[in-house]
């Protein structure tokens, strides 16, 4: 615990007299799950447990039996009871539920304060980048020379597969988790989110994803990559169950913290915070989720189908009964291209907010800035079955996907417009926040260009399943959005931890990571352009050199982000405090102190001017 | 950004609330639309491909039209003696009761559908193999959608009804969350009506 952290736990705690509430913590929750889990488990189990739809249906029960469990154990159900028996929670109660002078102890409890949430999810995804890191270098290290044979074959696929589906997680939830809940309330004048309890709700019912998407490991891994293709996946073994209740349960989590943001934001902004004096993070944000609320309910029901196969023997990806492997596809793809900007734009958002505090200059054309977010959110609906150009499906309609693909290019130029305007000629201050504003502009360019290839019919004829659309897309999702989310968590750390990051190890981790992500992924793109297929354990000898490179990047990436993790943590124990408003920046949540009060403002503020007021803006 | 530092006493009405609460129910009820969406669109999918001519396979048993509907009409009975009850006021509680019951008649309806459905395709000792058909796999999974709404507005109407009963309820905010519920029980009517409409295509 911080000295910070003392300050704050000094505050009498307040004790509702017998209530329930005082006695639930996540230990009490992993117990009522464990339960709840293994009653379900013993109970269904039966001689029959061979057959592989019997399996099913006991594994997707004791998986889903343990998140209702935690929840229960660890009280989100007293909340909606006590509503419903009419007795609703006192002040006290709310009061103690927000956590108010529990200290640390409200990191393990089902606490309503959003900077709790936003704490919780910050190091939930430290730990998702982690582990979805980890297996990234084991991928790499079985790819250094043709035959390594590091992990066998099947090893490497499920590999591959839980590296995908982790990092997506994470890095669906990498920028509106942490700062979208910490911060995004304080920047736009709020005392809390809109719905408290939903807020705890979003963050731990993922939490209870996390060990389902673990015990894939522990059933035999994954198959199929995060794509989960139908038939595959309806006839892989057992891990497969994991990966299906993981979504659903992800999908439950996401659709609860996208309604509870866009609420906030919707409904609770600050006196004289109009729409066009919104932080633009914030409107990113909110962007993203709502763009996400409709998006990830298609995912969640690809995976009940899938799971209703496997389980009950529907037929819905059987083309022998009447299903097909496009439908799965079509439910997956109207998803998964959204999901794309899902996490794109929030981190493109936080290195706009970035920008004009370290220029010191307005950002350059906000009305462009969210046109160019609503342009990107309303296209990405448009361009899914890009991703099936080559299967077969409806080839008269790959011309008009390409077109609708290839104007997302449209919106997107505009993003980086508003970039380079905001820093043309200006005079950064280059800390360490501002070096990912520059790092973006190269990995999207370098991104942006090589999808239009993968957008182009021809092209992706000869490109699809290449490693070439392995560089394209972490060029997009790693180099522009999570580069985005590291710098705020450079720029936002004083504010969350009253701390300042420690810059010089910031700096060696930034250049290590980026230096390192070139030699990856340049060499990649060659590797991928000469035919070396991607989720494939071994390769030809004439890839031989590339990989070398490729996986000696990936061990700098590695080294630059271990480098991080340990400023992340030294900085958070003993990094030099934080001055209220280190970067003078002009927007809200630097107008309060840190540890932030419960409700965040003493007095509701009264915004009265936009809040990238740092001079004349030259548009 | 500047900020005025006059104090301003800051509690947030019932119709703030209300109006917070609302925007939060329809915004969920977004998300499951784009879930009915999805059901209904791989309906018509599976239907208008029938690979394999197996849609309804040979000997396959179907539904009539008129089964889909039969499970809805609680839902649009709910939802209209529901908005009933908010305007009526005085009558609030005896009409929570009604709708409780129509909605508790529903879910048995649909309990008795999915556990007579025709189309398990059996083996010796009734051991259950599977389902007949892509058909019969769609009716599934939208019984089973049916089958949570039902459950999610039963817990609604109870918990409408007991607060109704109850007199220590702050009544203002609860005209809010009355009003507030309209939107999920409009809701499962309207999604209960497009599965018929999708069902009726046989």
């Amino acid at each position: 615990m911080t000295t910070l952290d003392q300050h704050a736990s000094v505050r009498p705690i307040p004790n509702p007299a017998k209530s329930l509430i005082t006695k639930l913590n996540m230990g009490t929750g992993i117990i009522v799950g464990v339960i709840f889990a293994a009653a379900t488990y013993f109970g269904l189990k039966d001689e029959d447990m061979l057959s592989m739809q019997q399996n099913s249906k006991v594994l997707l029960a004791t998986m889903f039996m343990w998140s209702i469990g935690f929840m229960v154990g660890i009280g989100a159900f007293i909340g909606p009871v006590r509503w419903l028996i009419g007795k609703d929670l006192t002040d006290e109660e709310q009061l103690y539920l927000a956590g108010d002078g529990q200290g640390i102890k409200r990191y393990f409890k089902y606490c309503t304060d959003h900077k709790v949430v936003g704490i919780q999810y910050l190091v939930g995804v430290m730990t998702l980048l982690g582990v979805g890191g980890t297996m990234a270098m084991m991928i790499r290290t079985n790819l250094i020379q043709p035959g390594s044979q590091f992990v066998n074959p099947a090893v490497y696929n499920s590999l591959v597969g839980l590296h995908g589906i982790t990092m997506i997680i994470a890095m669906i939830i990498v920028a509106t988790g942490p700062f979208g809940n910490y911060i995004m309330p304080i920047m736009i004048g709020a005392a809390d989110m809109a719905f408290p309890r939903l807020n705890a709700l979003s963050w731990w019912v993922l939490f209870t994803a996390i060990p389902v998407l673990c015990s894939a490991w522990f059933l035999g891994g994954i198959p199929t990559g995060w794509t989960a293709y139908a038939p595959l996946s309806v006839q892989a073994g057992p891990g497969m169950n994991a990966f299906i209740a993981t979504i659903i349960i992800f999908a439950v989590s996401t659709a609860v913290a996208g309604a509870n943001i866009t609420a906030t934001v919707v409904a609770m902004r600050a006196k004289g915070m109009k729409w066009n004096r919104v932080p633009i993070f914030v409107i990113g944000a909110t962007i993203s989720v709502a763009l996400a609320i409709p998006a990830f309910p298609t995912f969640m029901l690809s995976m009940i189908m899938t799971g209703l196969d496997r389980s009950f023997a529907t037929t819905f990806f059987d083309a022998n009964l009447g299903g097909s492997g496009w439908l799965y596809a079509h439910l997956f793809w109207i998803m998964g291209h959204p999901e794309v900007y899902v996490i794109l734009i929030p981190g493109v958002a936080v290195l706009m907010e970035i920008a004009p505090v370290f220029v010191r200059k307005p950002l350059f054309s906000y009305n462009a800035a969210i046109a160019g977010f609503a342009g990107i959110a309303g296209l990405s609906i448009l361009v899914w079955a890009h991703h099936m150009y080559i299967s077969g499906w409806m080839p008269m309609l790959n011309g008009p996907f390409m077109v609708t693909t290839e104007m997302i290019s449209v919106p997107t130029g505009l993003i980086f417009l508003v970039i380079l305007g905001t820093l043309w000629r200006g005079r950064p201050w280059m800390k360490l926040p501002m070096l990912g504003v520059y790092a973006f502009l190269w990995n999207m360019l370098i991104g942006g260009i090589t999808g239009l290839y993968l957008s182009d019919v021809p092209a992706d004829n000869y490109l699809h399943g290449s490693m070439y659309v392995t560089a394209h897309f972490h060029y997009t999702l790693m180099g522009a959005a999570l580069t985005g989310a590291l710098a705020g968590l450079a720029y936002w750390f004083p504010k969350m931890t009253g701390r300042m990051l420690n810059e010089r190890a910031g700096y060696i981790s930034f250049w290590l990571t980026q230096i390192g992500f070139q030699i990856l992924f340049l060499g990649m793109f060659i590797a991928g352009a000469e035919g070396q297929p991607r989720r494939v354990a071994d390769y030809s000898v004439n890839f031989a050199t590339s990989d070398l490179i490729s996986t000696i990047g990936a061990y700098t990436i590695g080294l630059g982000m271990i480098i991080l993790l340990w400023a992340v943590i030294h900085s958070w124990r003993h990094g030099k405090i934080a001055p209220m408003n280190p970067w003078g920046a002009k927007t809200l949540e630097w107008t309060v102190p840190y540890p932030v009060p419960l409700v965040n403002f003493d007095t509701p503020p009264v915004v009265t001017s936009d809040p990238y007021g740092y001079g004349k803006a030259s548009n | 950004m500047s900020a005025d530092t006059k104090f301003h006493v800051h509690h947030d009405s019932p119709e703030k609330i209300g109006r917070r609460e609302r925007l939060g129910v329809r915004l969920l009820i977004v998300a499951d639309g784009a879930f009915v969406f999805g059901m209904i669109f791989s309906y018509f999918y599976l239907r208008n491909l029938n690979v394999n001519n197996g849609w309804i396979p040979e000997g396959g048993h179907t539904f009539s039209a008129s089964s889909g509907w039969v499970v809805v009409i609680p839902f649009i009975f709910a939802a209209l003696m529901h908005r009933l009850a908010v305007r009526s006021g005085a009558s609030f509680k005896n009409l929570s009761l009604l709708t409780l019951i129509v909605l508790v008649v529903g879910i048995v309806l649909q309990w008795k559908q999915i556990s007579t459905m025709p189309f398990q395709v059996e083996g010796e000792e009734g051991m259950v193999f599977g389902y007949e058909g892509s058909y019969s796999s769609s009716w599934v999974l939208i019984a089973g959608a049916n089958m949570f709404h039902y459950i999610i507005t039963i817990f609604l109407a109870l918990g409408l009804f007991i607060r109704a009963r109850r007199a220590e309820v702050d009544p203002v905010l609860e005209k809010w969350r009355m009003a507030t519920a309209t939107s999920w029980f409009t809701w499962v009517a309207i999604s209960g009506i497009a599965c018929a409409i999708t069902t009726s295509f046989i």
